[in-house]
C-alpha cells in the first residue's frame, strides 16, 4: 500500500558520537510496529553494536535484556548466540564490527508493543556486516526487554563505554495501520 | 582476577581519558550528561567483567574451527593413529582457559 511506511525520525551521524537516539521527543505513538533501518554504521575501535529502549524519554539499563540469533558466517559454520537479564541488547550479537575500510554493519529492525504499558517490547533484527575479523557475517534473531512498560524510543551504540560511532544513518518508520 | 569493583575504578578511569563523549538526539550532538557518563563507566566495567569471566567461551568456539574439520581430524587420526583431534583440543583449551 502506497505511503504505508512513515518516516517518524532520522539521526545521520558525520561526526563521531557514543551514542544515537531515535524517537523520544519525536516518538509517535500512533503505530503498532516500527521498523528501524541502519545502513553503514562503523566504530572507531572493534566493538560490538548494542540497543536500549527508551521509557519516558530514558534509556533502560535494568538487567532485563534477553535475546537469541542464529549467526551465519563466510568462513565456517553457523553458531547461536543468547544470553538472558542482560542490561543492554547486542544487536550484532555480540559479534565485534570491525574499522577497516567497508568493514560495517546494516540492519533492519522491527519494534513491537512500544506503545502497550502491560506488555513486553519486543524487537526482531536481521543483520548483516563485516566483522573485525574481516569476515562476512549475518544474524538473524531478536530480543525482548522483559519489563511490561510502554516505550517511546531507542538508543544505540557499541558496547564497552568509550567506543564511537564514526558513521552511518539511522532511520524510523512507523507502519501506517 | 580484577573484582567487579577493580574493573570499575579502571573504566572509570578510561572513561574520565576519553571525555569528552557526546550523543546524538534530534539531530543535535550533545556532551553526556552526568549520568549517562555514570552509565558509560557501567558499561565499560561489566563488559571487562564479562570479557574476562565469559571471553574464553568465543575465543574457544572460534579456535576449535568447524565441525567439518574437526571430523577430518578425527578420521585421519583413525587412518594413521595419531591423536591430531586430542591434541588440537587441548591446545585451543590451554590457549584460552577458563577462568579460576
Amino acid at each position: 500500500m502506497a505511503g504505508s511506511l512513515i518516516k517518524i525520525d532520522e539521526e545521520i551521524v558525520t561526526s563521531a558520537v557514543a551514542s544515537v537516539t531515535l524517537g523520544g521527543s519525536d516518538w509517535d505513538s500512533s503505530y503498532d510496529v516500527y521498523m528501524v533501518t541502519m545502513t553503514g554504521v562503523t566504530p572507531d575501535v572493534d566493538k560490538a553494536l548494542a540497543m536500549r529502549v527508551l521509557a519516558g524519554g530514558v534509556e533502560q539499563s535494568t538487567s532485563n535484556y534477553d535475546r537469541a540469533y542464529k549467526i551465519m558466517r563466510a568462513d565456517t559454520t553457523f553458531q547461536n548466540a543468547s544470553s538472558t537479564n542482560s542490561n543492554l541488547g547486542f544487536i550484532s550479537s555480540g559479534l565485534s564490527v570491525g574499522t577497516d575500510t567497508n568493514e560495517e554493519f546494516q540492519t533492519t529492525q522491527y519494534l513491537f508493543n512500544f506503545n502497550n504499558s502491560s506488555e513486553y517490547s519486543f524487537v526482531t533484527n536481521e543483520a548483516v556486516f563485516i566483522s573485525s575479523t574481516a569476515v562476512a557475517m549475518s544474524t538473524t534473531g531478536g530480543l525482548v526487554y522483559t519489563v511490561a512498560e510502554a516505550h517511546n524510543g531507542v538508543s544505540y551504540f557499541f558496547e564497552g563505554g568509550t567506543a564511537n560511532i564514526e558513521a552511518g544513518t539511522f532511520t524510523l518508520y512507523g507502519l501506517k495501520k | 582476577m580484577a573484582t567487579l569493583e577493580e574493573l570499575t575504578v579502571e573504566a572509570q578511569s578510561e572513561i574520565d581519558a576519553a571525555k569528552p563523549l557526546y550523543k546524538q538526539v534530534n539531530n543535535e550532538r550533545m556532551e553526556f550528561s552526568d549520568a549517562d557518563y555514570e552509565q558509560a563507566v557501567t558499561d565499560l566495567a561489566n563488559s571487562k567483567w564479562n570479557d574476562q569471566q565469559f571471553g574464553y567461551i568465543q575465543a574457544r568456539q572460534e579456535a576449535y574451527g568447524s565441525v567439518q574439520d574437526q571430523l577430518d581430524m578425527m578420521y585421519w587420526d583413525g587412518v594413521n593413529g595419531t591423536t591430531l583431534w586430542e591434541d588440537h583440543i587441548a591446545q585451543v583449551k590451554e590457549d584460552n582457559p577458563k577462568p579460576e
